[in-house]
């Protein structure tokens, strides 16, 4: 070989770039991007209410004046349909037939600073009376309707 | 002429630097917001009142009660942490001892409640009842009987 001929074949191995090779990384990186899109739940929009439960066996409050507890019953009828029925103080005449109403029921009639004509004080007794046989559905219904118009002293009864 | 030949043509190859940039980001992003499905959650469909004013759940450790859905509106008994109890009253007492043994390890514990918006009441207010026996057991004057409500807001 003559001297041209060596520092030519010298510089085409010299000319061979080093480099990792990265084809079996791009690949485990795929497969935990795939996993990791199919895998993933993005989490629903779950919700709490807080309830606090009544303490059973706790003395009475000797001097606290018994107050008439509004409560309203609700059951379901058929799948969907639920019936409302009030029962207590303000709960004369046609009462109201959806949650809805129900909530604007409350809403005026709780006393504020702002509006007249309020008779239940914030922490009012308020009594979610379901049967048996309603559904959770509708019992929250008249839970949240209730939460909703700023009632603060919410119980469930028995069914 | 000679000259011309040695002149080789460069490789043609593809960047695969940002590429690969973009993927390990979406990789960390999926890490890092993906969580765990928690095994603790049975899938229920629950409620969704309208106009909802429940609220967004707090960081504090909290124990989750699901009521099991059956057929119809009936349900088929109780799960929390894993572990099932019936829907009888050997079953509940069993969950109200379980439970008061977690106050006592934990009085700030929460407790949420699960249940499928078909389900009747009657399957979901003894679970009150055992939270308020759990709180009673546990001996702890600071473990207040409390409930979280558990709902989907839908919008």
């Amino acid at each position: 070989m003559t001297r041209t001929g060596q520092s030519a074949s010298r510089r085409r191995r010299c000319g061979a770039r080093l480099g990792l090779n990265l084809t079996s990384m791009i690949d485990v990186v795929f497969l935990l991007l795939v996993y990791f899109m199919a895998a993933t739940e993005f989490k629903t929009g779950e919700e709490i209410y807080r309830l606090d439960l009544p303490e059973r066996g706790r003395a009475a409050d000797p001097f606290e004046l018994p107050r008439d507890p509004l409560r309203i019953g609700v059951t379901t009828v058929g799948r969907d349909e639920y019936v409302l029925r009030l029962s207590g103080p303000q709960s004369a005449g046609p009462g109201p037939a959806t949650f809805e109403e129900l909530f604007v029921f409350l809403e005026t009639r709780r006393r504020s600073d702002r509006a007249a004509g309020g008779v239940f004080e914030a922490d009012h007794p308020i009594i979610v009376a379901p049967t048996g046989r309603t559904s959770w559905d509708h019992t929250m219904g008249v839970f949240n309707a209730a939460v909703r118009a700023r009632y603060t002293n919410i119980t469930f009864s028995a069914p | 002429m000679s000259r011309d030949r040695s002149i080789q043509p460069e490789p043609i190859a593809a960047n695969l630097t940002p590429m690969i940039d973009v993927t390990f980001l979406l990789i960390i992003f999926f890490v890092v917001v993906s969580q765990i499905v928690e095994v603790e959650n049975v899938d229920l469909d629950l409620p969704h009142p309208q106009e909802a004013a429940s609220e967004l759940p707090g960081e504090q450790s909290r124990v989750v009660i699901n009521v099991l859905r059956g057929a119809g509106g009936d349900s088929i008994g109780y799960r929390m942490s894993n572990r099932r109890y019936m829907a009888d009253t050997a079953g509940l007492e069993a969950l109200a001892r379980s439970l008061a043994a977690m106050y006592r390890q934990n009085p700030a514990l929460g407790v949420n409640l699960r249940a499928d918006r078909r389900t009747d009441y009657r399957w979901v207010e003894p679970v009150f009842q055992a939270v308020s026996a759990a709180a009673r057991l546990s001996g702890r004057d600071d473990v207040k009987g409390r409930v979280n409500l558990v709902v989907v807001r839908d919008d």
